[in-house]
């Protein structure tokens, strides 16, 4: 970056920002917008943000066959890759809106609420495009800022605040924790571009390779944070149960789909020379993650609560992705990913919709006897936990399957046993909760109201595990696509 | 003469103190934010010093990213203790207890 030259290529590499662009504009220009909607309408915000999205979407699509281009000198690139992140991470966000519209139509200053989804969508898109530490930073602080504030949304609920704090004080901690680690490697590197420092670090000289593994353990320590892994893994659950259950959603599916494409390219670029040192702190940390995660969601009574732990656990699992190290693991991470956002998008919009007659419907008890009242939605949320439980052949069982292989063929066998372990006792939990649909008597009535667009998304997204379960090919080759030109 | 290991020393030392700090105190959230403030500014510390030493120029420029950052996190943090006190009339670390399990 040191020999900057005027004047700058303007605009002909900004096109590739196009799709951060559209969100950005249309975000700001939707704030003002949503002054003039009147409290009645607000639905409305709702539909012109998942038009934003999907204009980027659009665009996104578009640019998809000019392959891998760069801008502003490298610290910001649009591949394959990123473009398939950005399209899972589109799909999370407007997925997450649709279930908010009921969720949130007795709050005050909804209109916010959207704008800032959409902002936290914009920093996972920088997040997934970034090639430098800079920019890699600041869409990552994007991306936490906005969700702490979401996290926190209905104000007068304590443990909506109480969850915002935590997470913030947990979040901040971590995010100190990455930035220490990336001026250690900045010191040894000189540089902040991924490319740039990995050369670098190769060629470095054996008397910085302390400061190396430094900063090498405070940045895995501030990326395991924001996805979640053991031992940095304690704000999931308590963030997870005070947050309004859409953002639950939002947040247990984008942030981690954004985290692992960062993890995928740093390990990629920045850090090939200290591959055997990472490579050992993270199936540490898998090994941990697996276990913590599944035997820990065992013990929840609340279904928000088991479903961070949940998620803890297959973050362990789609770190086998990242351990194997092959083009088959980062291919199977983008499978595991898309799979797991399906089947938690359309479990959240069940959990949403139980919230009736003042009762919160997040306990395991609330759920007993759904199938007598709603055969449909009990169907649909068994389809979800057994397929999050992997059993074959519904399409949770061929995500675990894409990692599984792709570690077995690294060499990482024991492991992929220990993977089984934990994913049996995980079947197991998610297992109970279709024991109270089906075989427990109702304690409270079911006469919750359900719109027409929560029926459809719970509908599709059953479909689509049902579909993925028995023709999962498609999905694959795109997600093998996707890694075109990364390695 | 001060060389670079000095700079990432007194570093070091302000990063440790922000941590033990945020986990040792069992008081005031304020003093939490006080910490994490002190683990940004000695990140400040470490990159200013790198930058000196390596005759770079983006290390500095990183540091004003961090520090707009670290202003606009704060400003969040306070706004979400603000919120928090209004309803549990309080911002000691042990009143935030609501949540467990």
């Amino acid at each position: 970056m040191a020999n900057v030259t005027f004047p700058f290529p303007f605009p002909d590499h900004l096109i590739t920002l196009l799709p951060e662009m559209i969100v950005a504009v249309l975000a700001m220009i939707l704030l003002l917008v949503d002054l003039f909607i009147s409290k009645e309408n607000k639905v409305w915000t709702a539909y012109l943000a998942i038009m934003a999205i999907a204009a980027a979407a659009v665009a996104t699509v578009q640019l998809y066959p000019a392959g891998s281009i760069e801008a502003f000198y490298g610290f910001f690139v649009f591949d394959p890759f990123a473009a398939f992140s950005k399209l899972l991470i589109f799909a999370a966000t407007a997925i997450s809106i649709v279930l908010s519209i009921d969720y949130m139509k007795d709050e005050n200053h909804v209109g916010e609420y959207y704008v800032l989804m959409l902002f936290a969508m914009l920093g996972m898109m920088l997040m997934v495009s970034a090639t430098n530490f800079i920019i890699l930073y600041l869409g990552m602080e994007l991306m936490a800022l906005c969700i702490y504030v979401l996290v926190g949304y209905q104000r007068e609920v304590l443990r909506s605040n109480e969850a915002a704090l935590k997470y913030f004080i947990l979040g901040a901690l971590s995010s100190g924790m990455l930035l220490y680690g990336i001026t250690f490697l900045y010191g040894v590197s000189g540089s902040f571009d991924y490319t740039e420092m990995g050369t670098a670090l190769m060629s470095a000289d054996s008397s910085s390779h302390a400061a190396v593994l430094l900063g090498l353990v405070f940045l895995l320590a501030g990326l395991a944070f924001k996805v979640s892994m053991a031992p940095f893994h304690m704000w999931t659950p308590d963030a997870y149960e005070g947050a309004p259950t859409p953002i639950t959603a939002f947040m247990s599916v984008a942030p981690k789909v954004a985290g692992f494409v960062v993890i995928i390219r740093i390990a990629i670029d920045a850090l090939p020379a200290v591959q055997d040192e990472y490579m050992t702190i993270l199936i540490g940390m898998a090994v941990l993650t697996m276990a913590v995660g599944n035997l820990a969601a065992i013990a929840q009574r609340n279904i928000k609560r088991m479903l961070a732990y949940s998620t803890v656990g297959h973050v362990g699992f789609v770190m086998l992705g990242v351990i194997a190290g092959n083009a088959d693991g980062y291919a199977g991470i983008l499978v595991y990913l898309s799979i797991y956002l399906i089947m938690t998008l359309g479990l959240f919009a069940i959990i949403i919709l139980m919230r009736r007659d003042g009762i919160q419907g997040e306990l395991l008890d609330d759920f007993a006897g759904l199938s007598k009242t709603r055969p449909g939605y009990a169907l649909a949320m068994g389809l979800f936990l057994f397929s999050l439980g992997g059993i074959p052949f519904l399409a949770g069982f061929w995500a675990k399957y894409a990692v599984f292989i792709a570690a077995v063929e690294a060499g990482h066998l024991y492991l992929v046993l220990y993977a089984l372990l934990f994913s049996a006792v995980g079947a197991f939990y998610y297992i109970r909760v279709v024991k109270y649909i089906y075989f427990d008597e109702a304690r409270v009535a079911f006469n919750f109201s359900d719109s027409r667009l929560m029926q459809a998304t719970v509908a599709i997204t059953a479909i689509a595990i049902v579909a993925l379960g028995v023709y999962p090919d498609p999905l694959m080759e795109v997600c093998k696509q996707a890694l075109v030109g990364l390695i | 003469m001060v060389g670079l290991s000095e700079y990432l020393i007194v570093a070091a030392v302000l990063f440790s103190l922000g941590v033990i700090g945020l986990f040792l105190n069992r008081k005031n959230v304020i003093a939490i934010l006080m910490c994490i403030e002190l683990m940004l500014l000695a990140v400040n510390i470490n990159l200013v010093a790198f930058s000196h030493y390596l005759n770079d120029i983006s290390g500095q420029i990183f540091v004003f990213f961090v520090l707009t950052v670290a202003a606009c996190e704060v400003a969040i943090g306070l706004a979400i203790l603000v919120s928090f006190y209004r309803l549990r009339r309080s911002i000691e670390i042990e009143d935030i207890n609501t949540l467990q399990g």
